[in-house]
């Protein structure tokens, strides 16, 4: 229980930091929409984390062939993209108020609808297969497949192609790597710790849930 | 005061999330004691 209510404090930290501390000046126009940083930067961290997460335990499923390992796969990946999908939103509502429209097609825009096909294309083929094994055998494949292009989409394709993007080539504003001042670090640690364990309670009701239709708790 | 509004609906949607995790935490819990 203590690190629940350790996970509300944090938050409401972040909260009260986000709005009452001056906003992260990364670009020279409209700063008050950067105060999304806190939210969508985590978010977005947290996702590629999840979707690492689900590789390893593809992994270990194909190491010890136990479905079990599959299923937190799939728990991990399900949530990435949930993150991922929220990712997008916040990224969207940053571009409307920074670009003028909610959608650009920017190179990092483009990246994360393509990583949110690629999750998706994850499920089609999870549900597309009805024997379990044969199931957790692509999915598990697929997982590695999939973390390979998140590192793609999110860390080189965006950094390599121009674009409006914070962190873009050729962006003057901000610079190939963002630099924060020690009253937004104050902020964006907290933020991506409590975004991180939000996910990992997310993650472990999952898997109690999956226990218990089970049957058994493992 | 531009900001104490965007705040507070933060403050209030955190409260809520964090009150139905605590709430689903809790029946999962009792879930798993009734299987044993």
């Amino acid at each position: 229980m203590v690190w629940k209510i350790g996970l509300f404090v944090i938050f409401v930290w972040v909260i009260l930091g986000t709005w009452m501390f001056e906003p992260p000046m990364f670009g020279v126009s409209s700063p008050e929409i950067y105060r999304i940083f806190y939210f969508h930067v985590p978010v977005a961290l947290v996702t590629f984390i999840a979707y690492g997460f689900a590789m390893y335990q593809g992994l270990r499923y194909l190491n010890k062939r136990d479905l079990l390992y599959d299923k937190k796969s799939e728990t991990a990946a399900l949530l990435g993209t949930i993150f991922c999908a929220l990712a997008a939103g916040s990224g969207s509502v940053f571009a409307k108020f920074t670009w003028g429209t909610f959608w650009n097609w920017d190179p990092r825009e483009t990246s994360i609808v393509v990583l949110l096909l690629i999750y998706l294309a994850y499920f089609s083929l999870r549900s597309a297969v009805a024997d379990p094994i044969k199931k957790a055998n692509l999915a598990s494949v697929y997982s590695i497949l999939g973390f390979i292009s998140a590192i793609f989409t999110i860390f080189i394709w965006p950094r390599i192609t121009p674009g409006l993007h914070p962190g873009a080539p050729g962006d003057t504003a901000s610079g190939a790597f963002i630099k924060m001042s020690g009253q937004t670090w104050l902020v964006f640690g907290p933020s991506l710790a409590a975004f991180l364990i939000m996910y990992i309670w997310m993650y472990m009701l999952s898997m109690k849930v999956h226990a218990l239709r089970e049957g058994k708790l493992r | 005061m531009t900001t104490l509004i965007p705040m507070f609906v933060s403050l209030v949607i955190w409260l809520v999330l964090w009150l139905y995790m605590l709430r689903l935490d809790h029946r999962i819990k009792e879930l798993e004691k009734n299987v044993q």
